[in-house]
């Protein structure tokens, strides 16, 4: 039923408002977030630069065979690989029955232990490292391998149970018993619909886990210098003590790698709200 | 049998962070004396009279306050937006103010300083536009606000989205309806609903800052230190575990507040959802 | 008090065109309901009245005056939202006064006119209580208070009962019709359930992807539906399709004299002018089922080589059963060609096929 004396002209088109404050903060953000890094990555294929020029006088890789040939940068890579797997699988081996056992089975108790992995995080967590290190001092574990395990794999227990939890309580129950239904045992029923249902979020958890305790600078140093020496710490070095900016660029470029794996993976895996959601919002 | 399976868990929190707090309030109260060990505060009365020891406890409190309230400051706005618009920009925005959280903490110090350290890229880029030099923040307590800030932004600004996506976008079309504008919106209607998660945001902060290491060793200067890098050197390099732990038990004891805060909003959100 | 005018709305979404080109006047003091199914566009329509939707093209102007571009807390809009969107941390009182306080007025009137418009929704007295300590209805009446309260030029009402149930929904729409009557406030009201725009409107607006079907008065549309869609979408509706031959209609056995050209065309009857007779034949309409309703009896027929049943509605103690044989004789009769009615007809009870009475459209 249109109005038939206005069908001889068409309607004015009305434009869209320009979105002032998005770029705003698109182009603040990106400043301030994104230079930074790529700071780090032009010193990185970088031979000359010398201030004050904006750009390096002379590209090239050359630092790259030399970061990668010194002997302490392999020994801390090896070291930091073999923490991070064994720390991550004690955490895996550990935390995911607990976690299971707090989502779907109630037992005295359950609720005040559940709440005392927050304990882990209530504290201001240096100050937390540094009671343990006093523990430590007695038991003989400073600067031992263990030691700087144990250590970390304390700030691991949260996520990996807390995580995990919401996984398995978020799997739909209707699945389950659509699966008991057809005569599925609870064994199978576990194994076969309760697992892959919880294991993205899971799989996040273990990848975090990972990497986070690859990046844990605090604690290995607290407890593992001098003898136990990580990634972070040849960094550490790096940054206090090496003239040359190259090795500590190319290494920035070389350790973000497993952060770089990680990003790709969160995406997929778990969204914003989840992640704000299992610290606590 | 769900005893059985949580046990190794919750034995090890007992054992490495209830049992040694547990032991460091023995040591840290205790003196050791001729006649056996006797409950005194000297350890705690000697850190409240070293006037170094109270330089770096306030360094650290004034830090912790100045990056707080520029994390919310700064995620607030991000947040408002980004909860009422959606498209790409949008999205591109929710990306990159979320990268931090995929950059480690040493990699960042070392991008910081060779950015707004001396003879860094600021320093290259205002001398190429004829513009006088700033003085660097790296080595001063403005040094680690920095670093600070940028590595907290990200956590703040997923901890108040989750908080806005409580308020529902009718209400805020109701509110404009009756007539409110964009400032009474944001003061009547929207932090009200908000306030729990921007105090969440805050404790998270302060607990973490209070025990920075890795930023303010990098970033700021020799002294005043942090708390952190104080307890460190305390530690390793003076020596004093017994003294280290003072330190530690001192820090707890100012982020008491935020952490009863944090666990119970934690909890009672845990309950909410059963 | 006023008068709304929507001239050639159009609201482009990336993907879809949600509301094309739809111009409608509504006058003072009217209650008009844009009725539709989901995606229809009335939503869509309601929200570029309020403000909360930018057209594309077009122009919306309340009492001549252009407000298009005009945001919403400055235009003389209400809008009462499907999801009651209360604000939970102030209480009653404080949700209706709310926007008073934002215009700075005197404390004294504010406690008035919110008790007044309390005392009007049914809920004098509740203004200390919570939103979350109200049911559904109550507050949704609070909502409706918190426009009122304003007294807003226009009332825009978005599916409000949707949430409720069934007689719950009955009350209330007869409340706020009388409220609305009272108060003699222009009103646009979008459902999808048909009873309620027929029970509510002045004018019903019937909308489909975007496009408006027909305006009308609620009576005129169930009577005389404009399209095939509008048809099958307000009451109940056999159609059928049939083909037009010699002036006659044949479709589904049944045959209409149409003076239209011969060709393709739908023949639209309601059950209720559908008449059912014995019949012998062995290929006869056959009823498929008989569902006694108390006051009538509802007959499913099945006719040969049509794939949809017809429905009949025949008097209580007609005694039709299931497996009976039957003649159909409709009564009152459409015939749709092109989308768009053609030809009605009152078909008197005279030895059919003939039409004693016809009327062109």
């Amino acid at each position: 039923m249109t109005d038939t004396s206005l069908t001889a002209t068409a309607a004015p088109r009305l434009s869209r408002r320009i979105d002032w404050p998005g770029i705003g903060f698109a182009a603040f953000l990106s400043l301030v977030i994104l230079v930074p890094l790529l700071v780090v990555a032009i010193w990185a294929f970088t031979e000359v630069w010398r201030y004050p020029s904006i750009l390096p006088q002379k590209f090239g890789l050359r630092f790259w065979g030399a970061t990668l040939g010194r002997n302490d940068v392999w020994s801390a890579l090896s070291t930091s690989v073999l923490l991070a797997t064994t720390v991550t699988a004690l955490s895996t081996a550990i935390c995911l029955p607990a976690a299971f056992a707090f989502a779907r089975l109630n037992f005295p108790g359950r609720n005040i232990f559940f709440l005392s992995f927050l304990t882990v995080h209530a504290f201001p967590k240096f100050g937390l490292y540094v009671t343990i290190a006093t523990i430590f001092l007695g038991l003989g574990l400073v600067g031992t391998f263990w030691g700087v395990v144990l250590i970390q794999l304390v700030s691991t227990l949260m996520f990996m149970v807390w995580i995990p939890v919401a996984a398995f309580q978020g799997v739909d129950r209707r699945l389950e018993e659509a699966a008991r239904d057809v005569g599925a045992s609870p064994a199978r029923v576990f194994f076969y619909i309760t697992l892959p249902q919880a294991l993205p979020a899971i799989i996040a958890a273990v990848l975090l886990t990972f990497v986070g305790t690859f990046y844990e600078t605090e604690g290995a140093w607290l407890i593992g210098a001098p003898t136990v020496r990580t990634m972070p710490l040849v960094m550490i070095t790096f940054i206090n003590s090496e003239v040359v900016v190259q090795y500590g660029a190319v290494l920035s470029v070389v350790l973000w790698v497993p952060s770089f794996i990680l990003m790709l993976f969160a995406r997929r895996f778990l969204g914003p709200q989840a992640l704000g959601r299992g610290l606590g919002a | 049998m769900g005893l059985l399976l949580v046990a190794v868990p919750v034995l090890l929190v007992l054992w490495l962070i209830v049992w040694p707090i547990v032991v460091a309030v023995f040591t840290t109260f205790q003196v050791d004396t001729p006649k056996g060990p006797a409950w005194s505060l000297e350890s705690y009365s000697f850190f409240f009279t070293d006037g170094f020891s109270l330089g770096n406890l306030w360094v650290t409190i004034w830090t912790t306050a100045v990056t707080t309230v520029i994390v919310i400051a700064v995620a607030l706005p991000i947040a408002l937006y980004l909860r009422f618009s959606n498209g790409k920009l949008a999205a591109y925005i929710q990306s990159i103010a979320l990268f931090p959280l995929f950059v480690p903490s040493i990699l960042l110090a070392f991008a910081l300083i060779r950015t707004i350290g001396p003879n860094g890229m600021l320093d290259t880029l205002l001398n190429a536009a004829h513009l006088p030099k700033i003085r660097s923040p790296y080595l001063t307590p403005w040094g680690p606000v920095i670093g600070l800030t940028w590595d907290n932004l990200p956590l703040t600004l997923l901890i108040v989205l989750s908080g806005l996506a409580n308020v529902s976008t009718a209400s805020v079309e109701a509110a404009r309806d009756v007539g409110a504008g964009s400032l009474s919106i944001l003061w009547h209607i929207i932090l009200p609903r908000i306030a729990n998660s921007l105090l969440v945001a805050a404790s998270f902060i302060v607990l973490g800052l209070f025990s920075a290491f890795t930023l303010p060793y990098l970033l700021g200067p020799a002294a005043p230190e942090m708390m952190g890098p104080f307890m460190q050197r305390t530690f390793i390099d003076v020596n004093n575990p017994t003294e280290a732990t003072t330190q530690a038990m001192i820090t707890f004891l100012f982020c008491a507040v935020f952490a009863v805060f944090y666990v119970r909003s934690v909890a009672s959100s845990q309950r909410r959802r059963g | 008090m006023a008068k709304l005018e929507l001239r050639q709305l159009s609201k482009q979404f990336s993907t879809t065109l949600a509301v094309d080109d739809v111009s409608l006047t509504v006058d003072d003091g009217e209650l008009v309901c844009l009725l539709g199914p989901s995606g229809s566009g009335k939503s869509t329509v309601l929200r570029m009245i309020g403000g909360f939707e930018l057209p594309t093209a077009g122009a919306v102007l309340i009492d001549g005056q252009d407000v298009t571009r005009v945001p919403p807390e400055k235009r003389p809009t209400g809008m009462v939202f499907q999801s009651h969107a209360l604000w939970s941390h102030m209480t009653v009182f404080g949700n209706i006064a709310f926007g008073l306080r934002l215009r700075r007025l005197p404390a004294d009137e504010i406690r008035q006119r919110v008790e007044a418009v309390l005392e009007l929704v049914g809920l004098g007295g509740y203004g200390k209580r919570q939103p979350n300590q109200l049911s559904g209805g109550q507050q949704q009446r609070v909502a409706l208070a918190r426009s009122l309260v304003l007294e807003p030029k226009i009332l825009l009402l978005d599916e409000p009962f949707a949430s409720l149930d069934q007689h719950l929904r009955e009350r209330l729409r007869e409340e706020v019709r009388d409220i609305q009557q009272r108060v003699g406030i222009t009103t646009l009201f979008v459902t999808h359930g048909q009873d309620e725009a027929l029970a509510l409107a002045d004018r019903i607006v019937v909308m489909r992807d975007g496009k408006v079907e027909q305006v009308d008065r609620p009576e005129v549309v169930y009577r005389e539906p404009r399209t095939p869609f509008v048809a099958g979408f307000i009451g109940q509706m056999n159609l059928v399709d049939g083909d037009i031959r010699n002036g006659r209609i044949e479709a589904a056995g049944m045959s209409v004299a149409t003076p239209l050209a011969d060709g393709r065309a739908i023949l639209a009857v309601r059950p209720e002018f559908l008449e059912l007779g014995s019949a012998t034949a062995a290929d006869a309409p056959v009823a498929h089922r008989v569902i006694d309703y108390g006051t009538h009896l509802m007959v499913d027929i099945t006719v040969k080589d049509n794939a949809e049943r017809l429905k009949a509605m025949a008097p209580a103690n007609s005694g039709w059963k299931a497996g009976d044989r039957l003649t159909l004789r409709p009564r009152e009769v459409a015939v749709y060609r092109e989308g768009v009615v053609a030809h009605r007809a009152v078909v008197t009870p005279e030895s059919s096929p003939a039409p004693v009475e016809s009327a062109h459209v």
